[in-house]
């Protein structure tokens, strides 16, 4: 099995290290470092803005990443891919810049249990500032997606006018199929957009926007590679204009005069202020890595990756999965607990063998109140990751359980 | 590795198993809760004041087992203390019960049932 550790410096300089926390972000590929650090040493300079080589350098930095990026989600228009902060942002974005002056009183927005705290609470704070109500899909036996529970439910179709739901679970790791789910919402509920949270597929997963036919997709480079602070939002061509901007400055204007201001076009009139330069130069470099290995490659290895961890945790007395056993359409991410044990003594023990798993709610307590629990252990896998460092990981189990006396 | 853990040691798996004072004092003056928004953990402190005493105090929630631990020990370091030596209490005081040490990444574990009683005693 090819492995792609040698590419991530952090693995030479910390040779022990097991990181098993990938959903919460990426370790960085060389290229991505050198990207950054050679905007900063060779092109740095404001974009958009000199007449001088040097910012014209800069920007065709900054611009070719937004190329990269539209190629790899097949955009129709280099306009629709927006530089944001991170996920995070991106569905701020479409919150505040139109879910807000769009949606009425008794509107619905459609969620998901599984949704990440980033797809959440901007609906709560719009539901409490204008009265849509939240409808959110249930998890079946099997933590997939029950969203045919929808169409058992006794909400008026035509009030749904965003649904907004999850490409796969940073916790359960459950891939939805969401082209069928779009499909089949858009026949039913036709005043509806849909937005995609892209955050955690983006390194596993192949996106075609077109295909996927949805309206909005969020996602952040730091989670696939890429530095830390930028992150994107896809808008379907026909929505830019009737999106508008949170912030309003510098470099998003045509005209300003005394007491009016034109915005400038699109992606320009949503990236008020100077962007984060070095980071969107990195940004290309971790999509072009993708690319280099290909995400037919990625998907093959999670394969093996997540058949290998469920099969180990399976057998393990006294370790509770929180995910389908069944390794089809799901990501090598493994919420777990040891039965009797916080998640915070467990993840202790196993940093004494440099073993990083994330334990907490994962910014999902929404789906944690549903699985009837507080806080679990999480090891999420990644490309530099082998069924060795799952091993590991399962002999750190071993360890706590030793050290806890439970038998 | 051995079962002699340099963090899990005797006293606190020992708090962790069979914590003192776990549970809720009858009609009390203080009752509190407090929440590590790092991880979701809660607990809920209540106490009975006579005196300028508190003459009962007790902890219940679900937590891991430093914050478990810790507020076991915490707990039998205040019972049946006057209110004006409980106030002068600082977190290395409460730390400290703990006879090993614990990295930062562990102080809102440990200061769980401490930053309760402190916000009930406001």
């Amino acid at each position: 099995m090819k492995t792609y550790k040698k590419d991530f410096p952090i693995f030479t300089n910390r040779p022990k290290l097991i990181y098993l926390d990938n959903a919460a972000t990426t370790q960085k590929p060389k290229s991505v470092i050198n990207a950054v650090s050679n905007f900063y040493t060779k092109y740095n300079s404001n974009v958009h803005r000199g007449v001088y080589d040097l910012s014209f350098e800069a920007t065709e930095i900054y611009e070719g990443t937004r190329q990269k990026i539209a190629d790899f989600i097949n955009a129709s228009v280099l306009s629709e891919v927006l530089f944001t902060g991170n996920t995070t942002e991106s569905i701020n974005l479409v919150a505040w810049g139109y879910a807000r002056r769009v949606l009425k009183k008794g509107d619905v927005v459609v969620l998901s249990e599984m949704e990440h705290h980033s797809n959440i609470v901007p609906w709560i704070r719009l539901k409490d500032e204008i009265g849509i109500k939240l409808f959110y899909l249930p998890i079946d036996k099997d933590f997939r997606l029950d969203y045919k529970a929808f169409f058992r439910s006794n909400i008026n179709f035509k009030k749904v006018k965003i649904i907004s739901l999850t490409y796969a679970s940073n916790v359960l790791g459950t891939i939805n199929p969401l082209e069928e789910i779009i499909t089949l919402f858009k026949k039913k509920c036709v005043n509806a957009k849909f937005v995609v949270d892209g955050a955690q597929s983006m390194a596993h997963i192949k996106v075609d926007v077109k295909k996927m036919g949805c309206d909005f997709l969020a996602f952040s480079a730091h989670k696939m590679y890429g530095p830390s602070g930028v992150g994107v939002l896809w808008v379907k061509k026909e929505m830019l204009d009737v999106l508008t901007p949170i912030f309003s400055g510098g470099g998003m204007i045509e005209t300003v005069t005394k007491d009016k201001v034109i915005f400038a076009d699109a992606p320009e009139k949503f990236e008020a202020g100077t962007g984060r330069l070095e980071a969107v130069a990195g940004f290309g470099a971790a999509v072009d890595y993708i690319n280099a290995i290909g995400l037919k490659n990625i998907a093959a290895l999670d394969q093996v990756l997540t058949k290998h961890g469920l099969e180990s945790l399976k057998k393990i007395k006294d370790v509770q999965i929180y995910g389908s056993l069944n390794a089809k359409d799901r990501l090598p991410i493994f919420a777990f607990n040891i039965k009797g044990i916080h998640p915070h003594d467990a993840s202790e023990i196993f940093n004494r063998e440099q073993i990083c798993v994330r334990a907490g709610h994962h910014c999902a307590q929404v789906l944690l109140t549903a699985l009837n629990t507080q806080s679990t252990l999480r090891a999420s896998l990644s490309i530099y990751n082998s069924t060795r460092d799952i091993d590991r990981l399962i002999g750190g189990i071993e360890d706590v359980k030793k050290i806890f006396k439970i038998n | 590795m051995n079962t002699n853990d340099p963090l899990y040691r005797e006293i606190i798996l020992d708090n962790w198993k069979n914590p003192q004072n776990f549970g809720v004092v009858k009609n009390p003056d203080i009752d509190v809760s407090e929440v590590n928004t790092s991880c979701g953990d809660r607990v809920r402190l209540t106490g009975k004041i006579q005196n300028n005493k508190l003459v009962q105090v007790a902890f219940t929630g679900d937590g891991c087992a430093i914050s478990k631990a810790s507020s076991s020990l915490f707990t039998e370091q205040i019972k049946n203390m006057p209110l004006t030596k409980i106030k002068k209490l600082t977190k290395e005081d409460v730390l400290n019960n703990l006879s090993v040490k614990i990295s930062p990444a562990r102080y809102n574990c440990a200061l769980l049932c401490f930053h309760a009683l402190q916000k009930g005693l406001k």
